[in-house]
């Protein structure tokens, strides 16, 4: 188990390693004065960009250039925005939770539903529900999300009235802003109006969490549908049938852990492209999060946010992958042993 | 009283066009304590009558007999439900390749103990907990093996396949069966293995009277540990007897020419010459032949061949064929 930790770890840094090499050479590959595109200082004065020439090492070689770009990140300093000459880092870190939160839910839904919904057209298998069950999903991976998303706001926000159409919180309640996840803030908060503003928060995030979930559920339904049915197949279920265990037993016992195993693994695949969906989303249901905040960046060629909004989020799909990762190895003791060989 | 009593028993395989009879009347009987070879090639379709037996094939497959008695019950007239309780109480089965048939994600111990038969406890809720492991440890001792606690916390892949196999069989026992089972338990093992494999269920038949089905495509290898043999080619019955009758004096013509190719008899040839065998191939599902499935490959074939023979009862020596070599001996 200590060697696959370090083995995660030790991808870990060298994807981040690769990601600070792409976000750099991205400051040479925009448009513009390589200096004010790594700093984002777009009014500075002469005298400025001296210091500032020196505090990025411009005028030495390319590698004392990166190592001084690389201590700038370690630092926490990505930079200021070229559009509003705020700090990056603590715009991206007032973004970024809401993000996170919006993701993970969304995760969630997609996951509690695609899931369970995939083995049981597993387990149909051949039958009018495993049709049906694959027919709808195969209507729900071919909508656009934009789309999905205005008509949801059309039926359930204007039409029906039954969930807010934008926005993270209604403007009524007052939450300290800590950790910047909403749900988090509320619960720490002593308001005395705490369980309304969480049950206006959840009603916020409903409908933008459902749209989301959509597409990548549907993916889930038909990996789940495949894993079960290779499980099904197998030999230990055979061996387990002829042990006398009754169906039930089967599945709960033996199918669904071992189906699972070869689920979660793509879980993490899917959640990149899960990202991309909500960024897309956030922008038609004003979320203020880092994906509409990287959008409007590129809108405004504002490039030192482009490289810091890629490093910053393509750090957090590494994450989830490698918890998704821990995840996988907890449920499967094949992975947790170093093979030899492979 | 025969303990299985299986008569003319037939699986097809279910198809909308063109359903294929993989298995056609087969009969098979067992005596309480006997230890039954099922022999045949690869193909010949004696997984498939060992599945059919503990009913474990999926609804592709369509099994018919005309008659299944059990311990003298007639499970035929029972509802699926009713046959399925009596037999997964009373037979238990092994598989080939065990390594596969273990849950990958559970520990030998954890699916152990969950086929430990319920009905076999005594004593409160609380206390089962801790019965289900101490009986896990005895059956683990059961079949040899010493350090339970080591074994009882390993995954399938952390142990070898022979060891696998001796878990499979310790699983075989939780039910306390009358009849086990063996299909090909020893394929893919080295020969050491395979001995140690063959010994514990020899034992086994011997201390608990356990009758045992052993499914082995090598008939010289089962001569030594079975009371009596079944051949079957291609689906079809070919002979029944006697260990010994069969491996000396074999009526039907595949059986005489299975027994030929086995090295044993081949010992005297010189060196250089050709080995005894059929020439040819066992056919595939798709394309069977009319009578009798040998026909196409039988040295001794003839025109009536093209009819499939009765089973003919020769002293407890039972075989289907024409043109028999019983008159030759």
């Amino acid at each position: 188990m200590l060697i696959f930790t370090l083995r995660r770890l030790n991808l870990f840094i060298f994807t981040i390693f690769l990601l600070t090499l792409l976000s750099f050479s991205l400051s040479f590959l925009f448009p513009g004065d390589q200096l004010i595109n790594i700093s984002g200082q777009v009014n500075a004065t002469p005298k400025q960009l001296i210091v500032l020439a020196e505090q990025y090492q411009t005028n030495n070689n390319i590698f004392q250039q990166y190592f001084a770009y690389i201590s700038h990140l370690f630092h926490g300093d990505l930079g200021i925005s070229m559009a509003s000459q705020l700090s990056i880092s603590t715009e991206i870190m007032s973004f970024l939770p809401a993000t996170i939160e919006l993701t993970l839910v969304a995760l969630f839904i997609a996951m509690l539903f695609g899931i369970p919904i995939g083995f049981i057209a597993a387990i149909n298998h051949r039958k009018a529900t495993d049709n049906i069950i694959l027919s709808i999903s195969m209507i729900g991976y071919s909508i656009p999300v934009f789309w999905l998303g205005l008509l949801a706001i059309l039926i359930f926000s204007i039409q029906l009235g039954w969930l807010p159409s934008a926005g993270q919180l209604s403007l009524l309640f007052e939450i300290e802003h800590v950790t910047g996840i909403q749900f988090i803030d509320i619960l720490l908060s002593d308001s005395p109006y705490k369980w309304q503003a969480f049950q206006d928060a959840s009603a916020h995030i409903f409908l933008p969490a459902c749209v989301i979930a959509l597409a990548p559920a549907t993916i889930f339904v038909r990996l789940a549908r495949t894993a079960m049915m290779d499980v099904l197949d197998s030999q230990y279920i055979r061996a387990a049938k002829a042990k006398g265990l009754s169906f039930k037993q089967i599945i709960y016992h033996h199918a669904i852990r071992n189906a699972m195993v070869h689920v979660i693994r793509d879980v993490g695949l899917q959640f990149a492209n899960l990202v991309t969906i909500a960024m897309v989303t956030e922008v038609i249901f004003s979320w203020p999060g880092i994906g509409r905040w990287l959008i409007e960046s590129i809108f405004q060629r504002d490039h030192t946010s482009i490289q810091g909004g890629l490093l910053v989020l393509s750090s957090f799909i590494f994450i989830v992958h490698i918890v998704i990762d821990f995840i996988y190895a907890a449920l499967n003791p094949l992975a947790r042993e170093s093979r030899h060989g492979t | 009283m025969n303990l299985l009593d299986i008569r003319n028993l037939s699986i097809v395989l279910k198809s909308a066009t063109n359903p294929i009879l993989a298995v056609d009347r087969v009969s098979l009987t067992m005596k309480e304590g006997e230890v039954r070879g099922l022999v045949g090639e690869s193909g010949s379709g004696k997984s498939l009558l060992a599945q059919a037996i503990i009913g474990v094939l999926d609804d592709k497959w369509q099994v018919d007999a005309d008659r299944f008695h059990w311990r003298g019950k007639d499970l035929m007239r029972l509802s699926i439900d009713e046959r399925k309780a009596i037999i997964s109480k009373d037979v238990a089965m092994i598989f080939q390749e065990p390594m596969a048939c273990l849950d990958p994600t559970m520990t030998i111990g954890k699916q152990l103990t969950e086929a430990v038969d319920g009905e076999q406890l005594s004593g409160y809720f609380w206390q089962k907990n801790r019965q289900r492991k101490e009986t896990a440890m005895t059956l683990l001792h059961k079949v040899g093996i010493k350090q339970h606690k080591i074994c009882l916390k390993k995954y399938p892949h952390q142990l070898n396949d022979a060891l696998c196999q001796r878990v499979m069989i310790a699983m075989a026992l939780a039910k306390r069966p009358i009849l086990l089972i063996a299909d090909e338990p020893t394929t893919a093992m080295e020969s050491t293995n395979q001995g140690q494999i063959f010994r514990l269920l020899a034992s086994l038949n011997q201390l608990k009277n356990m009758s045992i089905l052993l499914i082995s495509h090598d008939l010289e290898n089962v001569t030594h540990w079975t009371n009596t043999i079944t051949v079957m080619y291609s689906g079809q019955f070919v002979e029944a007897g006697t260990t010994k009758h069969i491996f000396e004096q074999p009526f039907h013509p595949y059986t005489r020419a299975l027994v030929d190719s086995s090295p044993k008899s081949n010992r005297g040839l010189p060196a250089k010459s050709r080995l005894m065998a059929l020439p040819g191939s066992i056919p595939i599902l798709q394309h069977l032949p009319i009578g009798c499935r040998l026909g196409p490959r039988c040295p001794r074939a003839q025109q009536e061949c093209v009819i499939a023979p009765k089973v003919t009862n020769y002293h407890g020596h039972q075989f289907s064929c024409h043109f028999s070599l019983k008159d030759s001996y």
